[in-house]
């Protein structure tokens, strides 16, 4: 017998057992059809996001830890569809505040009946909103709310504008040492990168290592993000007070001389440290937007590493350190200008700067009176072709110095092996003319005449702040070209040269060492050019330096001489940085030294 | 006789019904107590997982505040403010004439600037024998109550155990 409401039990049971049945086939089915990834990837953008973590970009430090380049924060300010129910607030707020934004515009974007429905619900306003900004935007949304409150409506209000933080490079000093700090172009994130000076040679360690983390949308799932570290921090052997004096120096020189630019670099021959360089012209690497106003055409971000030129005179250092050293003149050793004109080869004539003959001069005479006749000789027959370029090589030239800047230059060579040399080459590269050096390639080979005959690798970094540890960068040797004897015999030569001359360059209490150089300006029809290239480079205390310091003004109209020009530049820098570098007066320092 | 056997122990139907729904009611109560112990350990991992992300938040905030702090400090110490500052404040410029030089000893004016603990070399110890693998049962007994007495001595006289 059966019992009673049997046949409901059965129906009602069928039905449910075809509806889990069918159920089940329907998930099978699904698992199956061309849907299933496009489910799977909606579904796994509903777990949550992979989000690209970027470190904060390492800060940038003078070497007594005064910050020269660190992050600040700004902000992007966009808006949320989802939450706008106030478009005229909104856009009156944007535009009112922030530069750049149409009232118009932003209400177009804000108003949700006119874009109704849309893939895009957030959209960017503008990036790199100052903090101030966004304060005067909390203070008007905080009256707004205070206003609703007041008349229980529901505008005006902001709900919808939305601001969130994000880093941006700020270079508190402003223009100061910004040809060698570069700048880095941080609008668009994705490609944002370091560019020229230590932002671009350093750049993998400053910015350190990204990383993908995934945010899950489950909260059960949510863990403590990890830590990603921030980007190495730099320590520069630069001195901001050095830097800010040689800036000073420089702009006032150029603005006397009539220079079209001009650098100045002062360094340690001990250590090859650059303690300040300044190069024309300055830049505000806040504003790098600006870059193509400010070096229009082929001008270098930084005359100092990234220009090449025709030194003049002061490259008879190398030339007389090349003679002394391999012992084919001495201090001592005479030459006879008797006509005023050295002939290369029975073809070509050197002529003095001024065209006259000084007759009998020693080598310290030839220095002192910076004769491009005996200069001439000490190469063509003395040194010779092999001897002169094997020492041109070994101090340097032809190739970088391998100073921490990014975009250093370099001019190759003419060599007597190429065949676009002639035997005039050797006579004039000896007093700096047809040769192509930067600034930089000459504060490094002269480093080794102020370094008893050590040449330094130059460099800005002094130490590296990476996984809370600092790195110091040990100084490098690059090369001895010369004896310790040679460089003491040539830096006693210098020193009585300018004192001899009465140079401009002098500076009381202190003996220095120094050469002026004034280089001709090939032109495409030769040297036709009335403009000349002035420098000085000079070092000191001359029984035990500690500075080097190397002037170049480019074109300058009110002389054509180095010694005019550049020299006066030398002595208002080295005056003042004996006392930022706490060097006493001879007399005082060697008198402590004999106690 | 062996059903009435059976009878006398047979329990009333009301009973076994009453055993049944207790049953089912314990078992109810069993799943609800199960189901109640997982949500209340899942609305607290998630309440934890907020405050997690509200933390976080607080991290990014702080960083953000102390890097424009960091940048203020900067600017307000740079040397164009800190100029302009002692121009204010009547300090002007020492001319090399007007320096006055003093030996002092063993003052080093270019000491190192250093900003963050200089580099060590971590030394990985090899993997050892724990002391304890080599202490014979005595030793661990009079280790132990070395130490024991020690830590007691150190509370009596006032150290921090």
């Amino acid at each position: 017998m059966k019992p009673p409401f049997y046949t409901r039990y059965i129906i009602v049971a069928l039905v449910c057992g075809i509806l889990g049945i069918g159920i089940v086939v329907q998930m099978v089915r699904i698992n199956y059809t061309s849907f299933t990834e496009d489910l799977i990837i909606k579904s796994e953008n509903y777990q949550g996001i992979n989000e690209l973590i970027y470190p904060a970009r390492g800060t940038i430090y003078d070497r007594s830890g005064n910050i020269l380049a660190t992050n600040q924060i700004s902000y992007e300010v966009g808006i949320d569809l989802k939450f706008v129910n106030d478009p005229e607030s909104i856009a009156f707020a944007a535009a009112s505040l922030i530069e750049d934004l149409d009232y118009l515009e932003v209400f177009e974007l804000a108003d949700t009946e006119q874009m109704g429905e849309t893939e895009n619900r957030y959209f960017v306003l503008s990036s790199y909103v100052s903090k101030e900004k966004i304060g005067e935007l909390e203070r008007l949304e905080d009256s707004y709310a205070a206003r609703r409150e007041q008349t229980n409506a529901g505008k005006p209000n902001l709900s919808g504008l939305v601001w969130t933080p994000m880093q941006q490079r700020a270079y508190p000093e402003g223009d100061l040492a910004s040809n060698v700090l570069g700048f880095y172009n941080y609008f668009s994130r994705e490609t944002a990168q370091g560019v020229y000076g230590v932002e671009e040679s350093y750049n993998t360690l400053l910015t350190g290592r990204p990383e993908y983390i995934f945010m899950p949308n489950n909260p059960y799932l949510i863990e403590t993000l990890p830590d990603i570290d921030p980007g190495a921090s730099l320590v520069l052997t630069i001195d901001r007070e050095i830097q800010m004096m040689l800036q000073n120096e420089l702009a006032e020189a150029i603005e006397w001389s009539g220079a079209e630019g001009g650098t100045i670099i002062v360094a340690d021959p001990k250590t090859g440290e650059i303690l300040g360089m300044a190069s024309s012209p300055f830049f505000n690497s806040n504003e790098y937007w600006t870059y193509e106003e400010t070096f229009p055409g082929i001008t270098p971000f930084n005359r100092a590493i990234g220009k090449a030129y025709e030194p003049g005179s002061v490259f008879k250092v190398i030339t007389m350190a090349a003679a002394l050293d391999s012992g084919v003149a001495t201090p001592d050793s005479t030459y006879n200008d008797a006509t005023g004109v050295y002939w290369v080869a029975n073809s070509w004539p050197i002529y003095n700067w001024n065209m006259g003959a000084w007759g009998e001069q020693t080598m310290t005479g030839c220095m002192r009176h910076s004769l491009n006749v005996c200069l001439a000789y000490v190469a063509d027959e003395l040194l010779q072709e092999d001897l002169f370029y094997q020492y041109v090589q070994a101090f340097g030239f032809g190739r970088g110095t391998g100073i921490d800047l990014a975009a250093e230059a370099n001019f190759p060579l003419r060599l007597p092996d190429n065949n676009q040399w002639v035997e005039l080459d050797l006579a004039t590269n000896s007093f700096g003319q047809g040769i192509a050096v930067t600034p930089i390639q000459m504060v490094a080979a002269i480093s080794a005449i102020a370094n008893n005959g050590q040449m330094m690798t130059p460099h800005v970094v002094k130490s590296v702040i990476d996984g809370g540890q600092q790195y110091d960068v040990a100084p490098q040797m690059t090369n001895a070209p010369i004896s310790a004897e040679t460089a003491q015999a040539l830096t006693e030569m210098l020193s009585l040269s300018l004192e001899e001359e009465a140079s401009l360059a002098l500076v009381d209490g202190y003996r220095l060492a120094g050469k002026t150089g004034t280089g001709e300006i090939p032109t495409e029809t030769g040297y036709t050019s009335t403009l000349t290239n002035t420098s000085f480079v000079g070092w000191g205390p001359s029984d035990d330096p500690h500075f080097l310091v190397y002037v170049w003004l480019e074109k300058p109209t009110i002389s054509k001489w180095g010694s005019e020009v550049a020299a006066p530049v030398f002595h208002d820098v080295v005056e003042q940085l004996v006392v930022m570098l706490n060097i006493p007066p001879d007399d005082i320092r060697l008198k402590v030294a004999d106690e | 006789m062996k059903n009435r056997i059976i009878q006398a122990y047979k329990q009333a139907p009301w009973r076994i019904q009453l055993q049944w729904i207790g049953l089912f009611l314990l078992g109810l109560v069993l799943i609800a107590s199960l189901t109640g112990i997982y949500l209340s350990i899942n609305a607290q991992a998630a309440s934890a997982g907020r405050n997690i992300q509200g933390l976080e938040s607080d991290i990014d905030n702080i960083n953000n505040e102390i890097a424009s702090l960091t940048t203020d400090l900067a600017i307000a110490r740079s040397t164009e403010r800190m100029l302009s500052r002692a121009k204010e404040l009547g300090f002007t410029l020492r001319q090399p004439g007007q320096a006055l030089y003093l030996e002092i000893p063993a003052y080093d004016p270019n000491t190192a600037l250093l900003l963050a603990p200089p580099r060590v070399n971590t030394i990985i110890e090899a993997p050892t024998v724990r002391q304890s693998y080599k202490l014979s049962l005595w030793d661990w007994l009079t280790d132990t109550i070395w130490n024991t007495s020690s830590t007691t001595i150190e509370i009596e006289g006032g150290q921090i155990p």
